[in-house]
């Protein structure tokens, strides 16, 4: 299938031949492929960085039993061939003409009744991030709301009827004209995921691959040296949204299911690289509480249904929100080329400043992390200017074993105090064999300052993340005592 | 209840905004290349290259403006692009059509623009140190504050900042400019202030008003963001439309949009002030210090709102209130939403909180004993009397429907139990003063036209923002004239159809274009009456014809009645004019700018709220878990939609107080360019526990329907947001010493202050 991508749209096959096409390249953002339609101009660009939700669509996968699955993702980070074998719906999708009269969806009128549109400028985001809440959740909670609804800014109404609306909507268990076609659609997507050879595209001056196995994309890998690998590309599509970056070369993992696997073990859990932090979050929440906590707060659903934990863990920026914690559970990488497999602690995987020791012919195929052990105590902790959708400005977590009320083993490890996740090597020495009380504490609190040299930015001066990674020593030491 | 007017548009994804708008296959893709200097001589460039790379239709220097370079709104000191010097980092220097986006990105590549850098003013601080004053200082006086303070038994001093604010509409500025006949052009412009993006137009192009027309339907949100700065935006369009002949649309991103265009005003304020034991101020002297940025703009009008609203709710009567406004090498600050008034109003109350840690008592106490009074006490420092004072009754209703005092206590209770974790409440009125404080510009047009089949068209000035007025308007059209909704469109606003409007602004405007379509509709049911008596078959006066729910009829005989729709076509065959402009000026309002006295404001709108928040003193984490708000709308036109005014217009005011925070780097470079770093409110910020009422019963004299203008006001109940966490902070100290805080009080000041007072 060189050249051609195929997903569903309006109830209808699209295809996209990238040869015929003038005006879209493999890695045209969803978004603008949608606002090049006459029929499609309700989703809006609010800051083409996935920041507000205005580009917000649902798209719909085929899922085992005949059913969709619907996921909220912002299409300003989306790039077309990402959606091939999916089904994309636009808010244009969502009411219905019937005897020339328009019937709303369900949320689209309980927004109409509470007052939630103002200016209408983020609507057609919110009423899609709706839609995917009304589909996933009956009757759903304060906090699931929020959780669904945080990745859309809105600046007119304060939120307040927006969240009525969702109340409101979310009652019918999901069902609308979408549930009564939805055997037809997995029908329609079975058959356009059959072919299962890799998707090659040649656009110009770009080259964008899309394998389905792992096999295919380590081969792509080896023979593309410097193509940049991505997956959700939620972080990568910035540096043509923001930048105005020629990407060249491509390799998109996102179609590759081997990546997506979830394996226990017996010493320890297997996340595929390319499973969705989404997904992982919720896999996370009984046995690793500490990283389900950070997860939680990464980003927004729509950037959490697409951004992976593969991505998070290579980008390696020093504000990366699951570092830390993979830190303090001595995770390891397993790396991957077409003829080896070898695993890494993730320790020695961060090199430095967005630099990993990802050789260019591997590819990063899942995360292992160790089971809980009983004695063990996991935290973490994240300061941001805004609880949601914000990077930390300083995040700390911890394992912590104690024997007899004396620190027997101890990892503290710190994001957004230096070049990349450090540990606080210092105080974790100074704490380990001394008893865990309040005075200790205080004797750490005043290393931890004086073992960093933080910078200055946009998000804190240098002087508060000192003090706030401080300070989570102590939130550490209360929350165990 | 009726719903907003757009509602099912906007929920279906139909609603047109400018970007959504596809003319034709030729229109281009308007691009502006801006200043990387924050101040800078222009050496040279070259256009050249960029000009021949295919696709580019046209590459503009100021030297191609066919008019004045001027878009300075009020004052003319702003250029419309820069000639050899520029003052501020996103100033515009040259335009750029193409037939689409990345062209025009190539063309800006090929522009080599050589600066001499010069040195910037970038602080206040050093702005006032080189006396950069934009204008002569201005001062409103009463009393003798000098003396009294003197005499006053207790003094407080301090210096408040107050910072900038990034309006972040979701709608980046846009303007598509379409080429007509002859000289002529036409705007679809996301334009608060039609009437003047015309005018400035009309201006570059050195063509006439008459050649330029102006539409607008909706914006994406505006909040004074669009009143003034829309105007450079339908400028560089239009100069581009002239010189390619083609339309040409410019739709900012989303950082330069946030790098061009100015902010809230940031304020350093230094105040001091007298009091007794009881707490009641006897002296107040305030020094506000606004940044304009590079040009004037409205900054003056700004700086005067907040020295209007330096008292807030309170009655003190010596008062001294000294405004300066200076030039920085930053985007020219703006209008937003309370236009200075949330800037003067965070002193004083930032005075009474300290009053009440100093004295030991409940703020609410000092707010209580400071309040206007009924009878007496009731004059402001400019000489205006405050008139339908709600002060007392919405105090005594919301310290009762919130609970305050009892959670007061739960409140102390709590913090005697957890070392790191803080409980806080503040109680804060707002009194806000309606009406452009310029007074010519409270004016307003309409044009109601009446066809034959009955059908009403109503235009008047007014933009649509979200705000709701032309929902409003429907409903005042359809009660004025008795005809039911649907039977009704409120039209885009158009120059050409409604001239020379003030901007939507000033939450003026349902109250002014809600009177002149009132004016309207009065001449065309008088023409109208006259031929309803002739139907009726009555004798009786025009005055005793009624217009009601779609029917006709004589007061004195309601059993007899006819229907509208077939009066229009016999008052059309009877040749009466179906159409009329209307007409409204705000009447008896003046201020004297030399002396600092006047009638500025038609009335004042009231409200207060009470929050309480929990503050973790170690990250400085906060949650708001409870606002109780009280707002005086008057009789409401539409009570769900002003309830959205003011739920959206607190939580605006909860950013500009918590989160968003706006730096610079050292040469004037914005940081916080983007919504990665630049953090307005998500719905996980709002108060967990959410109580807003409007106040009933309390109609507003001399307005429409008696209703009251709600679209600023609410923004100053977040200062309950911001008290309460000074609150939260202030226990720590155990309320004897006072935090170091300023606004936003981000995490980061919390944490600051906390680790002082510890």
């Amino acid at each position: 299938m060189n050249n051609t991508i195929k997903f569903l749209l309006d109830d209808n096959v699209v295809e996209i031949d990238f040869r015929k096409e003038k005006n879209l390249r493999p890695t045209t953002t969803v978004l603008n492929y949608l606002r090049s339609l006459s029929s499609h101009k309700g989703v809006k660009e609010g800051c083409a960085e996935g920041d507000c939700g205005a580009c917000t669509i649902v798209l719909g996968e085929k899922k085992a039993d005949r059913k969709i699955k619907y996921t909220a993702v912002d299409s300003c980070l989306v790039f077309l061939p990402m959606i091939h074998g999916k089904q994309l719906i636009t808010v244009e999708n969502l009411s219905q003409k019937k005897d020339g009269k328009v019937i709303l969806h369900p949320v689209q009128e309980a927004m109409v009744n509470s007052f939630g549109s103002q200016c209408g400028y983020c609507t057609p985001g919110f009423i899609m991030s709706l839609f995917a809440l009304y589909k996933n959740h009956n009757n759903p909670t304060r906090e699931v709301i929020e959780d669904s609804l945080s990745g859309n800014l809105c600046r007119c109404t304060g939120y307040q009827s927006i969240l009525e609306s969702a109340m409101k909507a979310c009652t019918k268990n999901g069902g609308d004209h979408f549930t009564e076609r939805e055997s037809l659609t997995s029908k329609i997507l079975k058959e356009i995921n059959k072919e299962k050879t890799t998707i090659h595209i040649v656009s110009g001056d770009q080259t964008y691959f899309h394998p389905f196995t792992l096999d295919d994309a380590l081969m792509l890998r080896k023979h593309y040296r410097n193509a940049i690998v991505v997956n959700g590309a939620t972080d990568v599509a910035l540096r043509q949204t923001k930048r105005n970056e020629k990407l060249t070369e491509i390799i998109d993992l996102s179609g590759v299911d081997e990546l997506k696997i979830y394996d226990e073990e017996e010493n320890g859990f297997y996340f595929g690289a390319g499973m969705s932090i989404e997904k992982m979050k919720n896999l996370c929440e009984k046995p690793f509480p500490a990283l389900y906590n950070i997860l939680k707060v990464f980003g927004s659903l729509q950037i959490r249904n697409f951004a992976t934990i593969g991505g998070n863990v290579g980008s390696a920026s020093p504000i990366g929100d699951t570092l830390p914690v993979l830190f303090a559970k001595n995770a390891k990488v397993i790396l991957q080329n077409s003829k080896n497999k070898r695993e890494v602690d993730i320790e020695d995987f961060i090199k430095g400043y967005r630099k990993t020791d990802l050789k260019d012919d591997e590819l990063i195929t899942s995360i292992f992390l160790p089971k809980p052990k009983k004695n063990e105590i996991i935290k973490s902790y994240k300061v941001s200017k805004r609880k949601d959708l914000d990077i930390s400005t300083v995040s700390l977590s911890c394992r912590l074993v104690l024997n007899k009320g004396e620190v027997k083993e101890m990892i503290l490890a710190y994001g957004g105090m230096a070049e990349t996740t450090r540990r606080a090597k210092k105080t974790e020495e100074y704490l380990e064999g001394r008893e865990w009380n309040r005075a200790n504490i205080e004797e750490a609190m005043k290393i931890v300052k004086e073992e960093f040299a933080p910078i200055t930015d946009a998000r804190a001066s240098a002087e508060f993340r000192k003090i706030a990674a401080g300070n989570l020593l102590m939130k550490l030491f209360i929350d165990r005592s | 209840m009726l719903l907003h007017e757009s509602a099912i548009k906007q929920v279906t994804g139909e609603a047109v905004f400018v970007n959504d708008m596809d003319i034709s296959s030729e229109m281009l893709t308007g691009h502006v290349v801006y200043s990387k200097y924050a101040h800078a001589k222009i050496l040279g460039y070259d256009l050249k290259q960029a000009k021949a790379l295919s696709g580019v239709y046209a590459v503009l220097s100021y030297k191609d403006i066919p008019g004045e370079n001027q878009v300075g709104p009020v004052a003319k000191d702003e250029l419309c692009l820069a000639e050899d010097v520029v003052t501020n980092i996103g100033q515009a220097i040259i335009l750029i059509a193409a037939k689409d986006k990345n062209t025009a990105l190539e063309a800006e590549k090929l522009i080599d623009i050589k600066y001499e850098v010069l040195e910037p003013i970038l602080e206040i601080e050093k702005a006032i140190e080189k006396n950069t004053l934009i204008a002569p200082v201005r001062k409103i006086e009463r009393g003798n504050v000098e003396k009294e303070l003197n005499k006053s038994k207790h003094k407080i001093s301090g210096v408040l900042e107050t910072g900038a604010q990034e309006h972040w509409y979701l709608e980046t500025q846009s303007c598509l400019c379409i080429p007509g006949e002859d000289r002529n052009i036409k705007a679809y412009s996301s334009t608060q202030h039609p009437s003047e993006t015309q005018a400035i137009i009309a201006e570059v192009l050195g063509i006439k008003s008459n050649e330029v027309e102006v539409e607008v339907r909706r914006l994406g949100g505006a909040f004074g963001g669009k009143e003034t700065q829309a105007n450079h935006i339908a400028a560089w369009s239009a100069l581009l439309c002239n010189a390619t002949g083609k339309p040409v649309k410019i739709h900012l991103f989303r950082d330069d949009d946030q790098i061009i265009t100015g902010k809230r005003h940031r304020f350093l304020s230094k105040y001091e002030a007298g009091f007794d034991d009881e707490g009641k101020i006897i002296s107040y002297s305030v020094e506000l210090n606004a940044d304009a940025g590079s040009a004037t703009d409205l900054s003056m009008a700004i700086l005067e709102r907040a020295m209007l609203h330096a008292d807030n709710a309170y009655y003190i009567p010596n008062m001294k209130v000294i405004g300066k406004a200076y030039r920085t090498n930053l985007p020219s600050n703006t209008a937003f939403r309370g236009f200075g008034g949330p800037q003067g109003i965070a002193v004083i109350e930032t005075v009474i909180d300290k009053i009440a840690r100093y004295l030991g008592k409940d703020s609410v106490e000092i707010r209580e004993k400071n309040f206007y009074k009924k009878e007496n006490d009731n004059i402001t420092h400019y000489g205006e009397k405050v008139e339908n004072n709600r002060l007392q009754v919405i105090y005594e209703k919301i310290l009762k429907s919130s609970e305050y005092r009892k959670r007061r206590l739960e409140i102390n209770q709590f913090n005697s139990e957890n070392e790191f974790e803080k409980r806080g409440i503040a109680l804060t009125p707002v009194k806000f003063g309606i009406s452009f404080t310029t007074a010519f510009l409270n004016q307003a047009g309409a044009l109601v036209n009446i066809y034959k089949d009955g059908s009403v068209l109503v235009n008047h000035g007014g933009t649509e923002m979200g705000q709701g007025l032309y929902t409003k308007i429907l409903r005042i059209a359809s009660l004025e004239l008795g005809v039911s909704e649907e039977k009704i469109i409120v039209n885009a606003t158009n120059t050409s159809k409604i001239p020379n409007t003030s901007a939507t602004a000033a939450s003026s405007g349902s109250d002014i274009n809600g009177m002149a379509v009132k004016n309207a509709i009065d001449i065309l049911k008088d023409r109208l009456a006259s031929v309803a008596l002739e139907l009726l078959g009555s004798k009786s006066q025009k005055e005793n014809i009624i217009f009601e729910n779609d029917f006709v009829f004589d007061k004195n005989k309601p059993g007899k009645k006819i229907l509208f729709k077939e009066l229009i076509p016999a008052a059309y065959l009877k040749q009466v004019s179906l159409s009329s402009t209307g007409f409204y000026k705000t009447p008896d309002i003046w201020f004297d700018r030399e002396k600092g006295v006047g009638n500025p404001f038609h009335y004042f709108a009231f409200g207060m709220a009470v929050t309480e928040v929990l503050v973790d003193t170690l990250t400085g984490y906060h949650k708001i878990l409870r606002t109780d708000i009280l707002h005086d709308t008057g009789d409401s036109i539409n009570d769900e939609i002003d309830i959205g005014q003011v739920v959206g217009g607190f939580v605006q005011g909860v950013g500009w107080c918590t989160t968003e925070e706006i730096k610079w780097d050292a040469k004037g470079n914005l940081l916080t360019h983007s919504p990665d770093t630049y953090k307005i409110p998500t719905i996980q910020d709002i108060p967990a526990d959410f109580r807003v009422e409007l106040l009933k019963g309390y109609p507003n004299p001399n307005t429409i329907r008696n209703s009251k203008a709600v679209g600023e006001p609410p923004f100053m109940l977040a200062f309950s947001v911001w008290l309460a966490i000074k609150d939260a902070i202030s226990v720590v100290g155990n309320h004897k010493s006072e935090p170091e805080f300023s606004l936003p009080a981000t995490n980061e000041v919390i944490v600051l202050a906390v680790e002082k007072i510890r």
